[in-house]
């Protein structure tokens, strides 16, 4: 699929650079990148390590700011926004999906997907509701009680899942979110987040490894050919339709 | 399929302390798990509590135990440049002196009100039950019977006073608490002859409590003393003029005395010894308490590096640095209040009310007093333990604030 220029857009990462000093070596991640997603896309980012594919997920989502450009994401700029603002507005707006799902290990399913609903203010029944909400989405209402070691794998993704959009948030950005999962379970997460984003109309960004996962996805960034073509052109992405 | 219900976004934004209670809570749930972590830092603090709260309870005890001795309206007289009793020597005819004195007192039968009093640092032996000897080092008071006129609080409180001319003494109850061998009717070894307890008196909890007392012409005998005395005390008419009446003595080329009233005295002894008490007392829980920061901190920064994901977890979902920070000061001050719970109990539920002795430095004998344990020094044990647990936690919290993010969910 083409990004519909029509849709509104959800991220819009302009002149990107990024770059790090690891000792006496500046390391360039991203040099004068682009790349805009629609509201409602399903983006997979892929290709070799050391891309910069996870540190484009930062960015979008507010944990890291970039040498140089600008990240907007919907109508806001949030490059230039304080530490204490990017908190309130991940709060607000992004859900994050981690390779290693980081549950809380001393709450139960239900406490790990209260935990954002504690930056708003929505009681503690209130806040009940929308976890056990969440995770009857997610499939997982039955395993509410369970702390996260009494969990398999995927069950602790799927509960990583809700947790990232029990707060409604628009975009959800998931980091290698099936590296870890078997190929049955890793399929029922991907399925889940297909849901999300066709069901519900979340953005999705997603970084992965796994090609199967891209066959998920409603665009497929291989962000070697796109650095590539990006080089090229300096207009267009490299797209891989499904 | 069911949908999220959407609440509003505008009141997402909450307080930082909110976010840092919530994440507290959190914390406080998982601090089980780091318990026998923090049992370090814990028992540091626990000890620096202890120490700081019995150096406080032995030096109020002291104090408590000076400041109930001593009369404002009488004044003692010592030899000049003595600081203690035990340093001064006077003899008969100064008293006579001080006594004949138109300022001084005089009772109903035209004698003046004037207590020559003996002091000596006894070397006291008791047999326990077992037959064991047993020696202490205790202030022995020789005394009149114008002694008592100066002792308004004095009461004997078991046996009766000792009989004048005889060999027998009376002992202060704090002494009879300490070692409860000393009974009415027991004897003991003072000077090289034996004693019979007459008695136990009470003084309101005063340093006298921990005074054996007996006729003074027995102790001057016994321990070849002549005449000589160590203090007077002399009660003056209402409004005399301390200063003039000093200066008229210092005139006097027949006495070297120095004079003060007895309540300034024994305040003036409460002040050397919580000095030197605190300056023994407080460099110690100093260093402990350093110890203990340390230990604190160990044990935060072990607690940051074990939870790195969980705190970076936290800020990706958009907890505050603030909120993080706060809640790692709470985990801090937790560590510090179980330290303090775990040191001040078992010595509230052990010695609190305990009568201690220790030797007094100006007189060189046991002084006993009682060691309490108030709820103000042990707030103020709390405060100090707080701090030194908040002072171990901050570096940490700060560190915990700055987290970068990105680097710490990297790190698989």
């Amino acid at each position: 699929m083409k990004m519909n220029n029509q849709n509104k857009i959800a991220i819009h990462l302009n002149k990107i650079n990024k770059s790090y000093q690891k000792g006496n070596n500046k390391v360039v991640v991203h040099d004068d990148f682009n790349l805009s997603i629609a509201e409602g896309e399903f983006v997979a980012l892929m290709g070799p390590s050391g891309l910069g594919k996870s540190t484009l997920l930062h960015l979008i989502g507010g944990l890291d700011l970039p040498t140089s450009g600008s990240v907007t994401i919907g109508d806001r700029r949030i490059d230039t926004l304080s530490e204490a603002l990017l908190s309130t507005w991940r709060a607000e707006n992004i859900g994050f999906v981690f390779q290693s799902h980081h549950l809380l290990p001393v709450l139960t399913a239900q406490g790990n997907v209260e935990l954002p609903l504690l930056l708003t203010p929505l009681n503690s029944k209130q806040r009940k509701q929308h976890a056990s909400l969440a995770l009857r989405l997610v499939g997982m209402e039955d395993r509410s009680k369970h702390l996260p070691k009494e969990l398999s794998g995927g069950q602790e993704q799927r509960v990583a899942i809700a947790r990232a959009i029990v707060s409604d948030p628009k975009i959800i950005l998931c980091d290698e979110p099936t590296g870890n999962l078997d190929r049955k379970t890793a399929d029922e997460v991907l399925t889940l987040l297909a849901t999300l984003n066709k069901d519900f109309g979340k953005t999705i960004v997603m970084v992965t490894h796994d090609l199967r996962a891209s066959e998920y996805a409603s665009r497929v960034i291989n962000l070697e050919q796109y650095i590539e073509k990006g080089k090229q052109s300096q207009l267009s992405a490299a797209e891989v339709n499904l | 399929m069911v949908q999220l219900i959407n609440h509003s976004r505008a009141n997402v934004k909450q307080a930082i302390i909110k976010q840092g209670m919530a994440l507290a809570t959190i914390n406080l749930k998982s601090f089980p798990h780091r318990a026998i972590a923090s049992s370090v830092s814990i028992l540091s603090i626990a000890c620096v509590a202890a120490v700081i709260l019995s150096v406080l309870a032995m030096t109020q005890g002291m104090v408590k135990t000076l400041e109930r001795t001593g009369l404002n309206d009488t004044l003692i007289v010592m030899r000049a440049g003595a600081i203690s009793e035990l340093q001064s020597v006077m003899f008969p005819a100064e008293v006579n002196i001080l006594a004949n004195n138109a300022q001084v007192l005089k009772d109903s039968n035209n004698q003046a009100l004037v207590s020559a009093e003996m002091f000596v640092n006894a070397e006291m032996s008791h047999f326990d039950k077992t037959g064991e000897e047993h020696i202490e080092k205790l202030a022995l008071r020789g005394i009149s019977k114008s002694t008592y006129r100066f002792r308004p609080n004095f009461n004997i409180i078991a046996g009766a006073k000792f009989k004048t001319g005889l060999r027998q003494v009376i002992i202060g109850q704090a002494i009879a608490r300490k070692i409860p061998a000393l009974t009415v009717g027991s004897t003991i070894t003072v000077g090289g002859s034996r004693w019979l307890i007459s008695g136990v008196f009470s003084d309101n909890n005063s340093v006298f409590e921990s005074e054996l007392w007996a006729d003074i012409g027995m102790v001057q005998s016994d321990y070849q003393r002549g005449n000589t005395l160590q203090s007077v005390r002399l009660a003056l008419k209402a409004n005399t003029d301390i200063d003039a009446l000093n200066k008229e003595w210092q005139a006097d080329p027949r006495l070297n005395l120095r004079i003060m009233y007895e309540k300034e005295f024994f305040a003036n002894q409460a002040e050397n010894l919580t000095r030197l008490i605190r300056w023994v007392g407080f460099p110690v829980a100093f260093i402990m308490a350093l110890g203990a920061m340390i230990a604190a901190l160990n044990t935060m920064y072990a607690t940051i590096a074990s939870r790195s994901k969980e705190i970076a977890t936290h800020k990706a979902i958009g907890f505050s640095a603030f909120a993080i920070c706060f809640s790692i000061l709470t985990e801090a001050l937790l560590i510090a209040l179980v330290g303090v719970l775990l040191g001040v109990l078992p010595l509230y539920l052990i010695f609190d009310g305990w009568t201690a002795s220790t030797q007094d430095a100006n007189n060189l004998s046991q002084m006993m007093f009682n060691f309490e344990l108030t709820s103000g020094l042990i707030a103020q044990t709390l405060l100090f333990s707080i701090t030194i647990g908040l002072l171990g936690g901050i570096l940490p919290a700060i560190k915990a604030m700055r987290l970068p993010v990105t680097v710490a969910l990297r790190d698989n």
